[in-house]
Parts: structure tokens; C-alpha cells; sequence
């Protein structure tokens, strides 16, 4: 054990020194953030401007009606309907302290349409709350006027589908949704460091076997040691970069995102829809399905590196692997549509694909046990895959020349 | 038999498909001393020492290794420096030297102080922060050769361990494997310079086209081809050097030497030179070289270019 343990721990702080991971590791969150960061401000700006909305209301009834409804994202400020009060607000607009001003008219009442000048059209979305904001106003006055009531405000409110699950498992609308989104994420971040420390494990064995220091290195340990040890050093190193991207992650969500939000409050509901996030048992599975799917592919692919003696041929030789890696990726969508049809669960449990679509399907709404059975069999899988690809990697990793065929494969499984 | 020897093979065949590498090749080699193997290119001196280190499996026949379970003897007790110079580019001398250490059972501290003394005495000293790609061919040599001895092995086995090397280093490098030597530890070493067999070797085995041709010490060896060698200088047509007896005819020593046959009778040459009316000068039976020896029992054309410079031949006259 003390040898797979130099072994790990050579291949660790290698890897770990190494300028590119250096690199990898911290200039990519800084990258995220440094981008959200700007277009925060840059937006934060913008949305400024955006916010302060003059009214130049010509009927008397509507200001206080759409102002209210524009209460959040928007500052109203009343414009009286005189003509010294429209030319200044109109200068404003064109000197571009507001983006533009709003007008409404005896026309808004009639039909809900109201007249945006500005030096350029509103933001969609800034549009469809000011068309929802006025509509709604104009339609108040009108039933008001009409003799109806209170008994209309809910209406007027704008309704809503509610969603009622008729199975006991399913979760809280609010929960799918975000659940569906961080199954996305989970998926594409489980497919990217398996393909990432998977390769890497490939190149570092084929490293070893084409500057032949593996015929020294051998002399002194046993295959299954050199295996092992680096396949767990990579892998440490995985979790090391995984640990400072979570970090990240979390320092951008506690710290980052109230800045965020205090730049731009519309994106205050996505504060809302963390809380659905199941964070402490999606990370445990999230770390188990990494590791065991690390593992299951990374023996895989020291086995391939094993077999060939260029790098050249390395490329040719994973693409099965890989291609067990990317399938999922095929599939992702239509197991977030409906996570509990029978194809989804049956494809997140064939062992080759679960580490990337079973964690989705459990965000998604899948059941625990499932998650758990899965792990089971990717780990049972593993064992066996790593007992293959281990006597392929005996064989190989000292031969050179020719790439085995598939019967000396088998050969070399069973003689090995 | 085998209970002093460091290194027994008995019968081992190796085979590459069609192909035999090694045939049947027995070898013994006792305990303490400097061991040569010896052979041109592609004869499987190689293939036998891979075999030895467990790189390759013989077809048929045993290895045998210190007397104890070969594959932990490998491990701990035999240091392995292969034909082909691998080293992990990008690490740092020293580190890399510390992980070669470890894994051979030194504690880490242990691995890095001999390692800086290593480096010290062969004038690496301020090489060793430095990654291993920035040192030149015959410094990387130098460092592999550290890693082969580090934890001071009971047994080395160097695979063309001089070549690559300028004559200082293969001085530096001799000295050391003879201080080894001093201490007890078996040496066997392969290389087709036959002249450093010669300087280093207490034994040495002789292989061609994978067999061996003979083995034994360097002493009884050159006792048994006493009569084997004659140094002639003459002037006029060489032609009457050419026999049934003579197995090659080679220039040396301002004249030539010629190779007798298994058996052959010097002096039949002599009669023929006489009388081709050459004037002769010298004629004299000399001790033979390894390459002589070697080249009586094994042709000419199976020691190929082993270990002689080009014009040390002599193509034109002899043919």
C-alpha cells in the first residue's frame, strides 16, 4: 500500500504544480466571475436608467393604477400634462438620463395602448410588464366604471395555473424547476470532469509507456500498484479542482449574488429558487457519482493507453470509451422532461451511463433508492471493469509495437 | 549449483512469433563478480536481460534470482538501468530521483540524501531543481544511473550501460561499477564494446544470433585460444594469408592479426607465406582479445560491427 501511496502522491503534486492546472483551476472561475461580474455592472447601469420611467398620464385615472403595478424594477414617477413638463421630460430622453417616457391617453383606456418615446425601444421584457401593467389598469377603470368591484381585483392580479402532483413523489413545482436546471449543470459538470481526469489518466500512462521510465518504475512495483496509484493521484487531483471550483461557487452565491442582485433586483427570484436546491445530499451524490464514475472510466481508459504506444493511436483507440461518456449527453433532455418514464430509468441505470444521468434524474425528482442502486451497480461494474482493464494494462503496458487485436485482448485477459 | 549463483537461466527460449530472440540459453553467474554479456546488435542480449527483470516471460526454462522468489528480489534487491533511457521529462532532478528511491523502499528523507550525494559526486550538484528535459543526453544518463543505485542494490543489471557517454564519463561510470564490485554487490552488464568488457569483466558470456557461442572467465578464456591469434607484419601481396584455417583476417598492432580456425595449424600459413616470396618480419603468436576470441568461435559475420571501428577491417585485401 505504501507504493501505490508514492505512487498517488508523485503524480499528485506533479500534476497539482503544474502551471495548466494552476491555471485551469483558478482562472476559470475567476473568469466566470470577472464576466458575471461586468456585465453585472454594465447591466447594473443600464437597468438604472432603464428603471426610472416618467408617466405622462392625460387621463387623470391611470397613474396610480399603473404605478402600483409597476412596483418592482421600475421607479414611476409622475409627469404632470403640461407642455413645459413634456418638453423637459422629452429633453431627458434625448440627453439619455432615462432611457424614454410613457404615455397615456384617452386611446390607453379605450384599446390599452399607450405610446414609449425614447431613443430606442424598451427591452422586451421591460415592455411586456409596462403592456401588462397598462392593460390591466385601463381594464380596472373600465369595469370600475361598469359597476364592478372589488370582487375583480384577483382577476386583474394576472391568475395563475396551479399544480397539484398527483404522486406521492414528485416535488414542489419550484423544487422541479430548479431541480431540472441543476440536473442540467450536475450532467454537463459530471461529463466534463470525467472526460477531463479520465483523458488525463490515458495521457499520463502513455507518457509513462512511450519515454519507457515505466520498464524502470516496474522493476520495483507491481502493475497493479502503478495502476492504482495514479489513477487515484489523478483523481485527487479532480477533487482538489472540484473542491476550489465548489468553493468558488459557494463564495459566488453567498457573496457574489447579493451583489448581483443589488445591481439588478429582477434577478432576485433566482435567490428564491436556490433554496430548492438540495445542497448537502445533492453534492454527497454528486462527489459518489464523480468518483465512482472517475474510477469506472479511468481504469478504462489506462487500459487503452496500455494497448497503444502513440498518442496517435490513443486518440483512435478511446473513442469507444469516450463514446460511453458523450451517449448520455444524447439523452439528458429527455430524461429532464419526464425523469420517471421507464426509458429514463432504465438507461440511468445502466451502469456505463449513470454517473451522468442518474444524478439529473434524482434533482429531477427520481427516487433516492434508485440514486442509491445505482451507485451499487456502478461500483459492482467497476470492480469488474478495473480487473479487465487492470490484466490488459499488465500486458500492454510493457509491450511496444502493434496494437493488439481483439482476440489477443482476450488473450491477454486470460493469460494475464 | 544454484545456491551461490546471483543469476541462473536454465534453458531459457524467448521467442516473437516467428522470430527466436534467445535459444536455449543457459548462464550462471556466481555471486560478486562483473559479469559481461556480450553480442553485436539484435543477438538478445536485451531480450535476456527483460527477461531477467521479469519484462518478459521465457517461452521455455527458468530464471533463477539471489536464490529467492524472483519477483521480490526485482523489487528490492536489483537495480535495473534498461537500454532504453526513460525518465519522467518534466520532474525535477532530485524529485525524481526522491520517487525512484521510494518506491524501491527507501523513506523519502533517506531517497533525497543519497540522491544529492549522488548528484554531488558526479557533478550534478546544481542540476538538481532543475526539470530533467533541460540536462543533456549523457547528464540524463547520469541521473538514470543514480536511480538504477540508490538504494544500493545487492544485484545490478545495466543494459549497455556506457553507451551514449564521452570517454570521461565512461571512466566515471567504470569506477563506480568497480567500487560496486568491491562491496559485494553481482554486476551484469550487456554491451557490444567488447574492448570494455574486457577492461571491467571477470566472466563474460558470448552471444550471436541468440545463442550463446561460450562463456567463462575472461582468464580461461584466453588461456583456451592461446594458440588462436597470430600478429604477422610483412611486406608484398597478402594472398598467402588466406586458408581453410583462418577464420578472419584483421588489421592490428601495425600489421595484422589472423584468427586461426577451431584447431588450425599456424604454421601451414607460414610455409605459404615463405613461399609466395613475402618478405616477413613478424610472425607470433599474441593472446587474443575478447573480439578475437569471439570471432573465431562465432564467424565473423555473426559478431557484425561489435565493438571495432570501421577501418580496423580489412575488406580489400581479405577479399
Amino acid at each position: 500500500m505504501r507504493s501505490v501511496y508514492v505512487v498517488l502522491r508523485r503524480e499528485y503534486l506533479y500534476r497539482v504544480r503544474n502551471r495548466w492546472f494552476i491555471i485551469g483551476t483558478f482562472a476559470l472561475p475567476a473568469f466566470f466571475v470577472g464576466f458575471i461580474a461586468i456585465t453585472a455592472i454594465a447591466e447594473g447601469r443600464r437597468a438604472n436608467r432603464d428603471r426610472e420611467i416618467p408617466i405622462v398620464d392625460q387621463t387623470n385615472v391611470l397613474y396610480d393604477l399603473v404605478a402600483g403595478r409597476l412596483d418592482s424594477g421600475f421607479e414611476p414617477e409622475r409627469v404632470a400634462a403640461t407642455a413645459e413638463a413634456l418638453e423637459e421630460v422629452a429633453g431627458r430622453a434625448r440627453e439619455g438620463s432615462i432611457s424614454g417616457y410613457l404615455v397615456l391617453d384617452d386611446e390607453t383606456l379605450a384599446s390599452g395602448r399607450a405610446t414609449f418615446h425614447g431613443k430606442t425601444a424598451p427591452r422586451a421584457l421591460s415592455r411586456i410588464r409596462m403592456q401588462q401593467a397598462v392593460v390591466r389598469s385601463a381594464l380596472e377603470v373600465r369595469l370600475r366604471a361598469a359597476g364592478s368591484g372589488a370582487e375583480v381585483e384577483d382577476l386583474l392580479s394576472g391568475g395563475a395555473i396551479d399544480f397539484e402532483t398527483v404522486s406521492d413523489e414528485a416535488p414542489e413545482e419550484g423544487a422541479r424547476e430548479a431541480g431540472v436546471a441543476a440536473g442540467f449543470a450536475a450532467a454537463m459538470i459530471l461529463y466534463f470532469v470525467i472526460l477531463l481526469y479520465g483523458a488525463m489518466v490515458m495521457r499520463s500512462v502513455l507518457e509513462e509507456k512511450t519515454s519507457r521510465v515505466v520498464e524502470v518504475v516496474l522493476s520495483s512495483l507491481r502493475p497493479w500498484e502503478l495502476m492504482l496509484g495514479k489513477i487515484l493521484g489523478v483523481g485527487a487531483v479532480g477533487l482538489t479542482q472540484i473542491a476550489i471550483w465548489a468553493l468558488t461557487a459557494a463564495l459566488g452565491l453567498t457573496v457574489g449574488l447579493p451583489f448581483l442582485i443589488a445591481f439588478r433586483p429582477e434577478l432576485a427570484n433566482v435567490r428564491e429558487l436556490l433554496q430548492y436546491l438540495p445542497a448537502v445530499g445533492g453534492l454527497v451524490l454528486f462527489l459518489a457519482f464523480f468518483i465512482l464514475g472517475y474510477l469506472l472510466f479511468s481504469s478504462l481508459y489506462a487500459a487503452v493507453a496500455a494497448m497503444c504506444s502513440t498518442m496517435e493511436e490513443a486518440q483512435q483507440t478511446q473513442l469507444p470509451v469516450t463514446m460511453l461518456v458523450v451517449l448520455p449527453i444524447f439523452f439528458i433532455s429527455s430524461i429532464m422532461e419526464d425523469p420517471n418514464s421507464t426509458l429514463s430509468t432504465v438507461l440511468s441505470l445502466v451502469p456505463f451511463f449513470s454517473p451522468i444521468l442518474m444524478l439529473p434524474r434524482y434533482l429531477g425528482g427520481a427516487p433516492l433508492w434508485q440514486a442509491g442502486l445505482s451507485l451499487v451497480l456502478i461500483a459492482v461494474t467497476t470492480v469488474g471493469v478495473a480487473w479487465v482493464a487492470g490484466r490488459i494494462y499488465r500486458v500492454g503496458i510493457l509491450m511496444q509495437g502493434k496494437r493488439p487485436t481483439l482476440p489477443e485482448l482476450w488473450r491477454w485477459v486470460k493469460e494475464a | 549449483m544454484t545456491s551461490d549463483a546471483a543469476i541462473h537461466l536454465e534453458g531459457v527460449t524467448k521467442r516473437f512469433g516467428e522470430h527466436t530472440a534467445v535459444h536455449d540459453l543457459h548462464m550462471h553467474i556466481p555471486r560478486g563478480c562483473i559479469y559481461g554479456l556480450l553480442g553485436p546488435n539484435g543477438s538478445g542480449k536485451t531480450t535476456t536481460l527483460r527477461m531477467i527483470m521479469g519484462i518478459l516471460h521465457p517461452d521455455e526454462g527458468t530464471v533463477s534470482l539471489l536464490g529467492g522468489d524472483p519477483d521480490e528480489v526485482r523489487r528490492r534487491r536489483v537495480g535495473y538501468l534498461p537500454e532504453e533511457r526513460g525518465v519522467y521529462r518534466k520532474m525535477k532532478v532530485l524529485e525524481q530521483l526522491e520517487f525512484l528511491g521510494e518506491i524501491r523502499g527507501l523513506e523519502r528523507k533517506d531517497a533525497a540524501r543519497r540522491a544529492g550525494e549522488w548528484l554531488d559526486r558526479l557533478g550534478l550538484g546544481d542540476w538538481k531543481a532543475k526539470k530533467v528535459e533541460d540536462l543533456s543526453k549523457g547528464m540524463q544518463q547520469k541521473v538514470q544511473f543514480i536511480a538504477t543505485v540508490i538504494h544500493e542494490p545487492d544485484l545490478l543489471i545495466l543494459d549497455e550501460p556506457f553507451s551514449g557517454l564521452d570517454p570521461i564519463n565512461q571512466d566515471v561510470l567504470e569506477d563506480i561499477v568497480r567500487e560496486f564490485h568491491r562491496h559485494g554487490t553481482t554486476i551484469l552488464f550487456s554491451t557490444h564494446l567488447m574492448a570494455q568488457a574486457e577492461q571491467l569483466c571477470e566472466r563474460v558470456c558470448l552471444i550471436s544470433k541468440a545463442e550463446k557461442v561460450l562463456d567463462g572467465t575472461l582468464k580461461d578464456l584466453k588461456a583456451r585460444d592461446r594458440e588462436g591469434v597470430v600478429a604477422v607484419t610483412f611486406d608484398g601481396p597478402a594472398r598467402w594469408l588466406e586458408g581453410p584455417e583462418v577464420a578472419a583476417i584483421e588489421r592490428a598492432d601495425g600489421g595484422v592479426h589472423v584468427l586461426l580456425q577451431e584447431g588450425g595449424d599456424h604454421q601451414a600459413i607460414l610455409r605459404r607465406g615463405v613461399a609466395s616470396g613475402a618478405v616477413i618480419t613478424r610472425f607470433e603468436l599474441v593472446e587474443p582479445s575478447l573480439h578475437e576470441i569471439f570471432v573465431r568461435h562465432a564467424g565473423e559475420e555473426a559478431v557484425g560491427d561489435a565493438g571495432l571501428p570501421q577501418d580496423y577491417r580489412m575488406e580489400e585485401e581479405v577479399s
